[in-house]
């Protein structure tokens, strides 16, 4: 019940609060405080120090004067994240006084919800467990995810899968550039194998030139990546107008990059050069 | 010879380079295929599992749609003034518990308790048995659907007595457990992979609730039944959802009426704007990838054969066939490779959806990756774009290929 009044006081926010600024009459008693979003500040046009009206529902029922103690940024949720964050922070009993019936005296008694940190958190399972027996029709859900319930984690697995879908079609065109430098190269390695060069020496050169390419490549994809990360995370923060950080380089995924490519170069280098490097030197002049 | 024979030539010629290539348009292709599919499967397997319950209509005691709802006070006092309204065809009323089943006095199973007031079908698959009966013709006290994979694990089939508790597992309860009779072994399309469901009718579930006293009077409508936290309703197809929805807000301005409409779109908005955004990015990355990487093998190749080009322009080949054969080959390449994307994305597909469906809660029946032509269409445009503008530049470089310096250059130097 709560949860639905405060919806409604905060679309009668914004639409009251030019009205109630300018009704900002002397007043003995210091209108309560109350913590307005940054997106609902902006979007009412209030600052810090502002009276305002909040009330129940747009046409102003139930109003009650507040002023705007702080404007705060809302905690990024990214499983909200499209979400509008239309939100104000008010004391409980400010709140209670604004959306309870009067004719009712148990509403003044009504919460929707109550947060309870325990002294160990591993006590969590038995904790609700004993609370949901000893009061019936309450839910108890402990605010920790495991590893099953985590919709981020099966996000991760499905990134994963993606990347490895990306890295094997991305292998096979390296190689098909590898194969294209490689049969560029059949009539230089051709009179390298003639004048004597032994073919683990030519393969040595083909795998070393194979390892520098990714080496270089895997490099400037990092580049790319952490060039790119601000603008990418600036682009959607002001989509969807929150803090949320979408997309962050971190050393552990740029040393899993390199270390997928350099042995995918390395493969692609010797993979594409080995036919030429195995026939015989006849053959490689086509005779 | 035509422009395709001698690009069909050129490709054979080059086998390896031209197979790895289209290996990596297929791969990539794939890629582009699911996020296309991906961009509106999670929604219309959403729209069609809602409209699966043959109700267009939902309504809800509180803001949105929670995953905890709270009963709807008088709800079938509700259920009477909804049918009595002309855009109105049908009511359902519908409240969740959590419960546990017992079979034989073995140890009981968590299970979501759901009662409702549809009889003869509703959002289940009969697999084995019969539907819920209607209050009147039953003498059952509890007739019961139970989820096929919990009928497995408990050994019940079609005429089995299952306990039923109100209560989560461990949880003391002085509430009795009701003896309920299994009628039919269902697919349910709402439940969750991992979730063991049964299904009751309301006047069961009251029983259950600890109503039991009650529970005649309320079949009877003399007594008001335990309240749904779920309503469902059906407008007549000529009037519409909308006009129905309005007319129930009139009725009942305390309530939440959404239709189904108003479900997908609020759904669209929120909970699916992350594949959308991810399928957006990853559909105009994987094209980019595809392009620069046809157009650099294709240039590349033109590069290695400017002298062999050069001949075929000095024997006579015109510019526009030259032109022709390229784009003829980045159309095998790009096409080759589009033409494998299909089954190989159709596969990817089953993979990639296997591992979003282990999200917890989400309905059995939901899926992300779900076929349609459009995708199709788009898929096979956007490559025919592609192997156009990968062509682009060797077209370019061959077009203004000095004939006589080039052969100078690359024959007889």
């Amino acid at each position: 019940m709560i949860g639905r009044a405060l919806r409604a006081t905060l679309i009668a926010l914004f639409l009251g609060a030019a009205a109630a600024t300018a009704a900002d009459s002397p007043s003995s008693a210091q209108p309560p405080g109350v913590l307005l979003s940054r997106q609902l500040a902006a979007r009412a046009r209030v600052s810090v120090g502002d009276v305002v009206t909040l009330a129940v529902d747009a046409n102003g029922t139930r109003g009650m004067m507040v002023r705007v103690a702080g404007i705060y940024e809302p905690t990024p949720d990214p499983m909200r994240f499209t979400a509008q964050r239309l939100e104000a922070h008010m004391h409980l009993p400010d709140l209670v006084a604004l959306v309870a019936d009067s004719a009712d005296p148990a509403a003044r008694e009504l919460a929707s919800a109550i947060n309870v940190k325990l002294i160990d958190p591993h006590d969590a399972g038995p904790f609700a467990s004993e609370l949901a027996a000893r009061a019936p029709g309450v839910i108890v859900r402990p605010t920790s995810r495991t590893r099953d319930d985590d919709p981020f984690a099966v996000l991760d697995r499905f990134h994963v899968a993606i990347s490895a879908v990306t890295v094997v079609g991305a292998t096979a065109f390296l190689l098909a550039l590898m194969v294209i430098r490689a049969e560029e190269r059949r009539d230089t390695i051709a009179i390298l194998r003639l004048i004597g060069i032994s073919r683990r020496s030519l393969l040595t050169a083909v795998a070393i030139e194979g390892l520098l390419i990714a080496v270089m490549g895997a490099i400037f994809g990092v580049i790319v990546a952490v060039a790119t990360e601000s603008l990418v995370n600036r682009v959607f923060q002001a989509r969807y107008d929150t803090a949320l950080v979408f997309v962050r380089v971190t050393l552990p995924i740029a040393v899993r990059s390199i270390a997928i490519a350099l042995p995918l170069g390395l493969a692609a280098g010797i993979g594409a050069s080995w036919p030429l490097l195995r026939g015989q030197i006849l053959s490689l002049f086509r005779r | 010879m035509t422009s395709l024979g001698l690009a069909w030539r050129t490709t054979k010629r080059y086998r390896v380079r031209a197979v790895l290539a289209v290996i990596g348009v297929a791969i990539i292709g794939a890629l582009l295929f699911d996020m296309l599919l991906l961009s509106r499967g999670l929604l219309d397997s959403f729209a069609d599992l809602l409209s699966s319950s043959g109700f267009d209509i939902r309504i809800v005691g509180s803001e949105g749609v929670p995953i905890v709802r709270f009963p709807i006070d008088g709800s079938t006092r509700l259920a009477a003034d909804l049918r009595a309204l002309p855009e109105v065809r049908d009511v359902v009323l519908i409240r969740v518990e959590r419960a546990t089943a017992q079979v034989n006095g073995r140890t009981p199973r968590d299970v979501t308790l759901v009662g409702t007031t549809q009889t003869g079908g509703g959002p289940w698959t009969i697999v084995k048995g019969t539907n819920l009966p209607s209050a009147s013709s039953s003498s059952d006290r509890c007739p019961m659907l139970i989820a096929r994979r919990l009928a497995a694990a408990l050994g019940v089939v079609p005429g089995s007595v299952v306990d039923l508790s109100v209560r989560p597992a461990g949880i003391a309860s002085a509430l009795p457990a009701i003896a309920c009779r299994a009628v039919g072994v269902v697919n349910f399309a709402f439940a969750a992979t991992d979730e063991d469901s049964v299904a009751t009718t309301m006047i069961a579930l009251q029983d259950a609730l600890g109503l039991a006293a009650e529970a005649p009077r309320a079949k009877a409508g003399q007594l008001q039944a335990a309240d749904a936290d779920l309503v469902l309703v059906a407008s007549r197809p000529a009037v519409g959802s909308a006009a129905a929805v309005r007319a129930i807000e009139r009725l009942r301005p305390d309530l939440r009426v959404y239709s189904n409409e108003d479900v997908i779109a609020q759904f669209n908005q929120n909970g699916f704007a992350y594949f959308r955004q991810i399928s957006l990015v990853l559909s105009s990355l994987t094209m980019t990838f595809a392009f620069l990487l046809v157009a650099t093998l294709l240039t590349v190749s033109v590069n290695q054969r400017l002298g062999e080009i050069a001949a075929l322009r000095a024997l006579g080949i015109r510019r526009a066939r030259i032109a022709s054969m390229l784009l003829w080959e980045s159309a095998l390449l790009v096409g080759g490779g589009g033409l494998l994307a299909l089954p190989l994305g159709g596969l990817l597909a089953l993979a990639l959806d296997h591992i979003l469906r282990q999200m917890p809660g989400l309905p059995e029946r939901l899926h992300f990756f779900v076929f349609n032509w459009r995708a199709v269409t788009t898929h096979l445009v956007v490559f025919g774009m592609t192997a156009a503008a990968a062509a682009a530049y060797p077209v370019w470089l061959t077009a203004r290929l000095p004939i006589a310096e080039t052969l100078r250059r690359e024959v007889v130097g």
